[in-house]
């Protein structure tokens, strides 16, 4: 679980000071006030839970990239002897370094996607969400009307300005415009459609939507603490210790792609997944944010993502944006590739295809 | 970007983390914590009872793979999770379990070389019924004496297969330019065949399909068509889909890809009971 590489390749010794050297520095009595502050709230001084002692040790964990070897291991090692005594199952919790020389990213085909949410779901195993109260999804499937291209005869010359005591004011349209269009517009989109449906309904076209694991994050420009920043494989991750549940992020993101513990969440421990990564899957605390982080346990292991893997029909493809025999290279270079919301000029390294 | 952290910003954190770190132990509480914790314990031993066991990938019933427990014991990994709504299989902890080599493959010269070195699959035979009813597949029947064997390739109609194919007139593929013996041997019914003769086994479909769908060939075996899981390096281990994983060679006709179940929505929005307000506006304008 040791980690030869730092997670963001800046030198440590840009970094003058640390959250915890700052505290020792000139916070101590505000750090004593604040432990004191838990226990009242529950715990007694000499209380054999071992979670007591982990939780006020939490308290003071610094940011993860600036923490030292040690501090990290002993994070680490704190956090896998709670989640394996909360689930009762072993836990690992992985600080995999990320890849040299890997730009991630993904590709989806419109044109394949059936809409199954296999994926949402596939997701949800993998990463640990919240089963219930709150459900936590970080996939979300768009069901988009193709439109309206029932074309009619006896409408050839409607479409007049209509006259009124004003006179006649508007602009003249063909008379088959009155329904709604197709195009990738979410105004029409249904995200909550019925699992008593077959898909694909032949009507429709489906768009997955997850983080877009932008190259210029609004939400990592947003987090005023930077709990959630860019690593070098191009995946945004979040440290959900150093998270103050504040929200900027997920105002900030165009895609709606962040969720929040409005509660503490729900994971029943036969369904957890005890292999878990630091920034990745380990299960989450109530108040903090997370996201797709393109599997961030898997992928720097080598591994397809888990939405990858459910996927029945082989819509979905990932890989290493700087190989060009990559299965998303070869896409960018063959198919017919689109961002999703170009316009907000965020770069994502998720795209959409078709062909 | 690099996230250094100025002084000032400490001092930002420092504020915030007061505020919020007080606001958490206020609501977050270590009892009671622990109270919601066995109540979830509960919650799930009821509605979790038993996992589902009888799944499919991608193709209903012919892509039926069945729950193993413990295949990756380090983590207690069962070999798929499927869903409880609609049996589809979604999640893989070995991507690999059941799987064999591709097997032989054309070479391929360009730079992609069809990165087949570390390729398998799932066999299609034990998947066919009619394969399965006798000890030498389909010559149990199509031996020459029992079925005899037929002499041309005019369509004619069968009395025999109908689960398969309703209407062996009307195969729903290729629209009347095929037929059952574009695909299957005459004498070798355990074999597919091309039309050049050149016999396949089942569970290499891709050679077949590919030799009149080039164009979606080229992109299955670049991995665009189609679908690999496992590792996701150029020439790392990889389990393919073959063609008729996802298509039924005898009616994507009707349909390219059968219709499946959808999987459950997320609840509506807190304090909606339902997601009526997404169909406003649907058919005006
Ligand atoms: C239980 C016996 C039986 C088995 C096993 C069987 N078939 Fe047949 N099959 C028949 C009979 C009988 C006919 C001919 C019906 C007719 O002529 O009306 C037939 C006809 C066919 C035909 C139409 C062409 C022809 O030869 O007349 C095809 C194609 C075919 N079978 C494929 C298969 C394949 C592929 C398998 C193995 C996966 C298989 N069959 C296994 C009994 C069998
Ligand atoms: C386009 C090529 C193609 C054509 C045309 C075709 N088949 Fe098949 N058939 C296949 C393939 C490929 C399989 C193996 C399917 C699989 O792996 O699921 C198969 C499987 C079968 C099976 C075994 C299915 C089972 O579940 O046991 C039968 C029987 C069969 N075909 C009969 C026919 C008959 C009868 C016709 C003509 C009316 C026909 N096929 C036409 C490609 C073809
Ligand atoms: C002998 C040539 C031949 C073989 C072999 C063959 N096909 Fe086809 N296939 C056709 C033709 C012809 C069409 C019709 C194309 C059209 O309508 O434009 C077709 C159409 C299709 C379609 C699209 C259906 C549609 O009309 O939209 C699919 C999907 C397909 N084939 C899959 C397969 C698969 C999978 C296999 C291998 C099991 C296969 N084909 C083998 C000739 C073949
Ligand atoms: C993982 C599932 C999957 C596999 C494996 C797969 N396909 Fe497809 N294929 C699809 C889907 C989904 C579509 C799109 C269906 C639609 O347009 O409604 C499709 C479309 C097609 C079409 C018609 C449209 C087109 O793109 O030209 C053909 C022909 C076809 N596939 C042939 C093949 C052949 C040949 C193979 C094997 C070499 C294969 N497929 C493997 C899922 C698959």
């Amino acid at each position: 679980m040791s980690d030869d590489r730092a997670e963001t390749n800046n030198k440590k010794d840009d970094v003058t000071t640390s959250r915890r050297d700052f505290l020792k520095n000139i916070g101590i009595a505000g750090a004593s006030t604040l432990m004191a502050g838990s226990a009242s709230a529950g715990v007694p001084a000499d209380s054999p839970d071992p979670d007591a002692e982990s939780t006020a040790a939490e308290w003071l964990q610094g940011h993860f990239v600036l923490m030292s070897e040690e501090d990290k291991k002993e994070a680490i090692n704190r956090l896998e002897k709670r989640y394996t005594a909360k689930y009762d199952k072993k836990t690992t919790v992985a600080n995999t370094p990320p890849l040299e020389g890997v730009l991630f990213g993904y590709a989806l085909n419109i044109g394949k996607c059936i809409g199954c949410r296999r994926c949402v779901h596939a997701c949800v195993q993998e990463n640990n969400q919240s089963r219930t109260n709150p459900v936590i999804h970080w996939i979300q499937v768009m069901k988009i009307p193709k439109g309206n291209f029932a074309f009619t005869a006896d409408k050839l010359n409607d479409g007049y300005p209509k006259s009124s005591a004003f006179g006649d004011y508007g602009v003249q349209v063909g008379g088959n415009a009155y329904a709604p269009v197709g195009g990738l517009a979410t105004e029409h989109a249904q995200s909550y459609y019925s699992a008593d449906e077959m898909v694909p309904d032949k009507d429709y076209f489906y768009v997955p939507v997850q983080c877009q694991q932008c190259e210029k994050p609004p939400c990592v420009k947003a987090c005023p603490v930077r709990a959630t920043f860019r690593d070098p494989n191009g995946v945004v991750v979040i440290d959900y210790n150093w998270c103050i549940g504040c929200r900027m992020c997920q105002l900030a993101c165009p895609y709606q792609a962040r969720r929040f513990n409005w509660g503490e969440p729900n994971l029943p421990p036969e369904e957890m997944n005890p292999k878990t990564h630091y920034f990745g899957n380990r299960p989450r605390m109530r108040g903090v944010m997370e996201k797709c982080t393109f599997c961030v346990q898997r992928t720097r292991e080598g591994r397809n993502p888990a939405c990858l893997e459910a996927c029945p029909v082989g819509a979905r493809k990932f890989g290493n944006l700087l190989d060009p025999e990559s299965d998303v290279r070869k896409i960018l270079a063959t198919k017919k590739v689109f961002r999703f919301k170009e316009e907000m000029s965020t770069y994502p390294k998720f795209f959409y295809y078709i062909g | 970007m690099k996230p250094q952290i100025a002084p000032t910003t400490v001092i930002i954190v420092l504020a915030l983390f007061a505020v919020v770190a007080g606001g958490l132990a206020l609501v977050g509480g270590l009892d009671t914590q622990k109270a919601k914790s066995t109540a979830v314990e509960e919650q799930a031993k009821a509605t979790d009872a038993q996992p589902v066991t009888d799944c499919f990938e991608s193709r209903v019933a012919y892509t039926a793979v069945t729950r193993t427990e413990n295949i990756v014991p380090q983590y207690g990994y069962p070999n798929i999770k499927c869903s409880p709504k609609t049996s589809g299989v979604l999640w893989y902890g070995d991507p690999f379990d059941g799987t064999i080599p591709m097997g032989e493959m054309p070479e391929v010269t360009d730079a992609t070389r069809g990165d087949f070195v570390n390729a398998v699959v799932k066999p299609r035979e034990p998947r066919l019924t009619y394969f399965n009813m006798g000890p030498d597949g389909c010559a149990t029947c199509h031996n020459g004496t029992m079925v005899v064997f037929p002499k041309d390739k005019k369509p004619r109609l069968i009395t025999m297969h109908q689960d398969i194919v309703a209407n062996s007139l009307q195969l729903q593929h290729g629209r009347g330019a095929i037929w059952c013996l574009d695909c299957h041997s005459a004498t070798n019914r355990n074999k597919l065949v091309d039309r050049q003769g050149r016999e396949f086994s089942f569970n290499q479909p891709q050679r077949l399909c590919g030799s009149c769908h080039g164009e979606v060939y080229i992109d299955w075996r670049e991995g665009i068509h189609g679908k690999r899981i496992g590792a996701w390096a150029t020439g790392g281990k990889k389990r393919w889909w073959v063609c008729t994983e996802c298509h039924n060679p005898h009616t994507v006709q009707t349909n390219r890809f059968n219709p499946i179940n959808a999987e459950l929505p997320p609840p509506p929005p807190k304090g909606m009971k339902n997601a009526d307000h997404e169909r406003v506006g649907q058919n005006e304008h």
